[in-house]
């Protein structure tokens, strides 16, 4: 039977609610939601200047994952790799959670030995990962070439079972579906323009369609964080960097893993419709500007072709562009901010995506009881002041 | 589209064959206590427009310069 209802409708924003949310993507979105759903918060709004999913939660290569390096911040992407698996059922929307796997590759010893370290962590926390030889990855993914054809052959790698896809746009529209029948404003159009603080508490926002009043602000602005942050007084220890990825055209299924090269920097993974979405090359410099360069496909298409030599000849069908507000330790900012009632979800770099539900959870628990969740309590603004780094490294970095 | 570096001694070449030194900030003094350092260290003023900024032309002369450039649109600012 057609669907007659609509799934959500956008409103105009209302003079007063008990949070306003700065941000509707995923992170943005998921707080909400979490607000509404587990701590009866109804009165909440999410204001969005362009549309919901317009930054990174479009525009990322849709892995999950949960086989970084820190034990200070794996539960926080174990608990988003539970979350994305049951959320499905719980939206009543599919978001096409394909938990295939990932299969990463070292191509020297040094490159194995981190990965050692890796699965020594993951194991002790309960996290399945396998190292493999090459011969055994061949037999895993048997498009790899493992030869010495390579410029850099395989040395060996892991495979990690609790990993794979989720359809980004899905997922913004199941979120938006769920925040819209627990009653949350999705706001779209509305620019915040200032946040409002008094005696170091905060007050509310500005915004293109006036003042909204709010004793709890949430700043969920993923790549342009350190713009919100601003408008509050707030110095991030971010940088904002530029990430490219594209897609081939479509062919027949061959590759059931996300493939990570780590010393390639490079991410291959079939998709459902059978292209395959490369990336992620990250331009070292500052810039908001959302931009593709031939220097990127060409060096993508070379690295890959280096792991399947099979695929010379595929077109590529299109390329684009992100936003990543980096830390230098490669963690993320979140919780409270000097401002009392004003709390941030930034800095995540490129991990945004996989991580968004479980970030939603937390920081709702965080907004609605005052008390930091236990998965997210080492991940304050003030450790980069206390020099308390959590030792995160960026897998894919240029 | 990726964009040219004026480098002072080469002139407009590829962004490619520099490295990116960051923004330019007032290094504190050596008065300054250890929050000042690690403000300067790892905090940044991540501007979406001009600033000015660090750049090494390690591809080609080895020199390093400052340039302000526009970040929003990565257009370079001539003084």
């Amino acid at each position: 039977m057609a669907q007659t209802r609509p799934l959500w409708q956008f409103k105009e924003p209302a003079k007063s609610y008990d949070v306003v949310v700065i941000g509707g993507g995923l992170h943005g979105l998921a707080a909400a939601y979490y607000l509404a759903k587990d701590h009866k918060i109804k009165r909440v709004a999410v204001l969005e200047r362009r549309y919901p999913g317009f930054g990174g939660s479009g525009r990322n290569t849709e892995v999950i994952r949960a086989n970084q390096r820190a034990p200070e911040i794996l539960p926080l992407y174990v608990q988003s790799n539970q979350l994305w698996n049951s959320l499905s059922a719980e939206l009543e929307w599919n978001l096409m959670v394909w938990m295939k796997g990932l299969v990463g590759l070292a191509h020297s010893e040094a490159g194995l030995n981190a990965m050692r370290m890796r699965h020594e962590t993951q194991t002790r926390m309960g996290i399945e990962n396998h190292l493999l030889t090459p011969a055994e990855l061949k037999k895993l993914v048997p498009a790899l070439d493992v030869s010495d054809r390579a410029a850099i052959p395989v040395y060996g790698g892991y495979f990690n079972p609790p990993g794979g896809q989720v359809r980004h746009d899905a997922a913004v529209w199941g979120l938006s579906k769920g925040c819209h029948r627990l009653g949350v404003d999705l706001c779209v159009g509305v620019e915040v323009t200032g946040i409002n603080v008094a005696d170091g508490r905060v007050q509310g926002v500005e915004t293109n369609k006036g003042s909204i009043a709010a004793p709890i602000v949430h700043m969920a602005p993923g790549g342009y964080s350190s713009q919100v942050a601003r408008l509050a007084g707030l110095t991030l220890p971010v940088v904002t960097l530029p990430l490219q990825a594209m897609v081939t055209e479509p062919i027949r299924p061959f590759l059931d893993q996300v493939v990570v090269s780590e010393l390639y920097f490079c991410y291959v993974q079939q998709s459902l419709k059978g292209d395959l979405i490369m990336g992620a090359h990250l331009d070292p410099w500052q810039s908001f500007k959302l931009y593709n360069t031939f220097d990127f496909s060409a060096e993508q298409a070379y690295f890959i072709l280096q792991l399947f030599p099979d695929l010379a000849n595929l077109k590529l069908m299109r390329s684009w562009s992100g936003l990543c507000d980096m830390t230098v330790d490669g963690c993320p900012i979140m919780g409270r901010t000097e401002i009392e009632g004003l709390f941030i979800d930034a800095g995540w770099g490129y991990f945004g995506f996989k991580s968004s539900p479980a970030c939603g959870k937390n920081m709702a628990e965080y907004m609605a009881t005052g008390r930091s969740p236990e998965n997210i309590k080492s991940l304050g603004m003030e450790r980069f002041y206390e020099g308390r780094m959590v030792p995160e490294t960026y897998i894919a970095r240029s | 589209m990726g964009f040219l570096i004026p480098c002072p001694n080469c002139g407009l070449r590829e962004v490619y064959e520099f490295k990116f030194g960051g923004e330019v900030k007032a290094q504190p003094g050596p008065e300054a206590d250890l929050k000042a350092w690690r403000h300067y260290l790892y905090f940044n003023e991540n501007l979406s427009g001009v600033h000015e900024e660090w750049w090494y032309h390690s591809a080609g002369c080895g020199e390093w310069f400052r340039l302000k450039r526009d970040t929003a649109t990565n257009e370079i600012i001539e003084d």
